[in-house]
């Protein structure tokens, strides 16, 4: 992969967790505009790094560790910069921004090579599972920067005691709207994600189900949001537990890609090997 | 040419009463012709009539300082003497120079409001300014006064916090409201108790967009005057529980020394509302509602304490941004008697030139039909030569100073003195 662009996408995405930081001290409509531009522009050279890429290779990034980071980092600045246009949420790019930095700079941390994919997994069902997990999991990552939110904004409600984010926050009702937004897209996509993973793993691997960790985690995951998402339709569970939820929920994804390959090792590629 | 002096005249509210102020305001529509008989007086040069109802000024551009005094004192009182006449003198102030100057900008940047830093204050200056401009009654002095006053209340407000932020128990009230709910228009208001504060506080959130109210108190007759009064809906006090779950917020203000709402009644309305948060306020003193509600999820329980002191936080920061914002309007006001001199300097120039030029002629004519009678042409035309360049050169230096225009000395105080030393004062 071309690592000079994957460089300028990370320095991009430094350049645009500046400008939001600058926006949470310094409120102005013009780094509201300028900050998501920032990013935009990351997002484009991080498009065309991971375009070079499946172009030569015919398959997306995802067969190691980093490469996998950073895709999901694609798709969740990409997922951002799409809610931006329809809400307007500044302030969750002070999350997604640093988040998407991290991400591109943990990136490099594990090497700069390129993983030969197998041919075995030189399939449509690589492009069509990768595509709609990962979407799922960027999704949720938005969930989560909205929970975020929302505990911070509930924590100064409670307190009584407000600080700079208090008037750049949007209300309770907002953030928890949202919340329920990014659930009711962000979860059919990772159930598509596990059933398409699972198809394949029963044409491979012989079995659906193998108990592999890569698999628990994200039952866990599932099952967590799922319950959320019932408990949002059905009983009224809102406002801080569903933001608690949903954190967990998404730490549990995180932490797994994150550590969890190393400490149980999966068969599932995109994993410490 | 004489000068003229800015001067400010009128009363406020830290002066006048509301009784005297609404005696003396002028009335909209009658305020053209306010503005010409105001211009008409001998020594009002300019002049601009501000009536709002925490005051009423006169600001005006005079050349005989006093004398504009008087006549502006008459003509305010003949303006308070229409409705009844009662002791003007005692409200009122009067500035000249750059205290006329301060004063405008400071009243203009929200300074010298009631509530320091509300908003309306410049919007209502602009509006009589521009009155004054259609009645023809503004010149160039006051032209650029008042569009100073405005960048300085513009500056003001950019490079200060002295606009921001919520200053009463109820605009806390609802902007607390602001930050639970994402809009109040579809909001439902619950009022228990018929308390002043309460009412403030309701009408503060139905101009935020509130439409749906209901009221309860435990005599219902005085539920049915409120709920009148605010277009709501009475509430018999043993149903309010009832009718709890359908209130976003919850307000009481009742004088009543025991608790009006449990914390168990908030938890079976939560419940049944499916845990869509509720903002309670409670204003009452003993508390009208259970201070454990606070631990319930989706309840945020405020009362008249914490609402006052986020109030007069917001009131001391205000304070401090006043301090920036004086620093501000000093520099304006010093900006500002630089121009107005530099108007003047031009005259007092001419004048000194104009009175050298007189006593050098007169002198000369006198000499040269008595003593020196007997002079040559040629020795007339030397001595003209010589008495002029004599002129020029005593005038050179002083002229050179005068427009150096010195940036940190008082230059009203030089061309004062030069007018004292040389009695160029009008004649």
């Amino acid at each position: 992969m071309d690592v000079t662009l994957l460089k300028v996408t990370a320095v991009f995405y430094l350049l645009a967790t500046g400008s939001f930081i600058v926006y949470l001290v310094l409120p102005k409509a013009l780094l509201s505009r300028l900050s998501p531009l920032i990013l935009l522009g990351g997002f484009l050279i991080h498009t065309s790094a991971l375009g070079v890429h499946f172009f030569q290779s015919g398959y997306p990034a995802v067969t190691q560790f980093r490469e996998a980071l950073s895709f999901y980092c694609w798709f969740m600045v990409g997922v951002y910069l799409l809610f931006q246009l329809k809400y307007h949420l500044t302030v969750l790019g002070c999350i997604i921004a640093p988040l998407a930095f991290l991400m591109s700079l943990a990136a490099f941390a594990f090497g700069v090579g390129t993983g030969e994919l197998p041919p075995e997994l030189k399939t449509y069902w690589l492009l069509l599972h990768v595509t709609l997990a990962f979407l799922g999991n960027a999704v949720f990552s938005l969930a989560f920067g909205v929970s975020l939110m929302y505990l911070l904004q509930e924590f100064q409600l409670k307190k009584k005691k407000t600080n700079v984010l208090y008037r750049l926050f949007p209300s309770l009702e907002t953030l928890d709207r949202l919340n329920y937004v990014f659930l009711v897209w962000g979860f059919p996509l990772m159930t598509l994600g596990i059933i398409t993973g699972s198809l394949w793993a029963g044409f491979r691997w012989g079995n659906y189900w193998s108990w592999d960790p890569r698999q628990i985690s994200s039952g866990i995951t599932w099952l967590l949001y799922g319950a959320l998402l019932h408990g949002r339709i059905t009983s009224g569970l809102r406002g801080k537990k569903a933001a608690v939820l949903t954190i967990l929920g998404f730490a549990v994804v995180l932490g797994y890609f994150l550590l969890g390959g190393s400490v149980f090792p999966s068969r599932h590629a995109g994993s410490f090997e | 040419m004489p000068e003229e002096k800015i001067i400010v005249l009128g009363l406020n509210h830290q002066t006048a009463p509301v009784e005297v102020r609404e005696k003396l305001a002028f009335e909209r529509s009658a305020l053209g012709q306010s503005l010409k008989r105001l211009h008409s007086l001998s020594a009002v040069r300019e002049g601009v009539i501000l009536s709002t109802c925490n005051r009423v000024e006169v600001i005006a551009a005079a050349v005989d300082e006093q004398a504009a005094f008087r006549e502006i004192k008459l003509f305010l009182s003949e303006q308070e003497s229409e409705k009844k006449p009662g002791g003007l003198e005692d409200h009122l102030y009067a500035y000249s120079g750059g205290e006329a100057v301060r004063h405008l900008f400071r009243v203009a940047a929200s300074l010298d409001s009631m509530v320091v830093g509300e908003p309306q204050i410049l919007g209502q200056i602009k509006d009589y300014y521009t009155a004054a401009q259609e009645a023809g009654t503004v010149g160039t002095i006051l032209h650029r006064l008042f569009h100073r006053s405005f960048s300085v209340a513009k500056r003001v407000r950019t490079e200060t916090g002295i606009g921001s932020g919520v200053v009463s128990v109820s605009s806390v009230a609802v902007d607390r409201a602001k930050r639970i709910f994402d809009r109040l228009e579809d909001k439902t208001v619950m009022l228990i108790g018929a308390g002043k504060m309460g009412s403030l506080v309701v009408r503060y959130l139905q101009s935020s967009g509130v439409r749906s109210l209901m009221v309860t108190n435990r005599t219902f007759e005085r539920a049915v005057e409120l709920a009148e009064e605010f277009q709501g809906n009475p509430i018999r006090y043993e149903d309010f529980p009832r009718y709890l779950q359908m209130a976003d917020v919850v307000i009481g203000s009742s004088g009543s020394p025991q608790i009006l709402l449990r914390s168990e009644t908030v938890r079976d309305a939560l419940k049944e509302r499916r845990q869509k948060a509720m903002f309670l306020i409670d204003l009452g003193v003993p508390r009208n509602f259970d201070p454990r509600i606070d631990e319930i999820d989706n309840a945020y329980l405020y009362n008249i304490d914490n609402l006052k002191e986020v109030a007069d936080e917001k009131l001391r920061e205000r304070s401090s941004e006043a301090q920036k914002a004086e620093e501000i309007v000093n520099e304006e006001v010093a900006v500002f008697l630089r121009w107005l001199s530099s108007l003047e300097q031009v005259p007092t120039i001419v004048a000194l030139r104009q009175k050298l030029e007189e006593i050098r002629r007169g002198e000369l004519e006198k000499s040269l039909s008595t003593s020196l009678k007997g002079l040559s042409e040629k020795e007339r035309e030397a001595l003209e030569d010589m008495t002029a360049a004599m002129i020029g050169k005593i005038l050179h230096a002083p002229i050179t100073h005068l427009k150096k225009r010195p940036e940190d000395q008082d230059e009203d105080l030089y061309i004062e003195t030069l007018k004292k030393l040389f009695d160029l004062g009008e004649k």
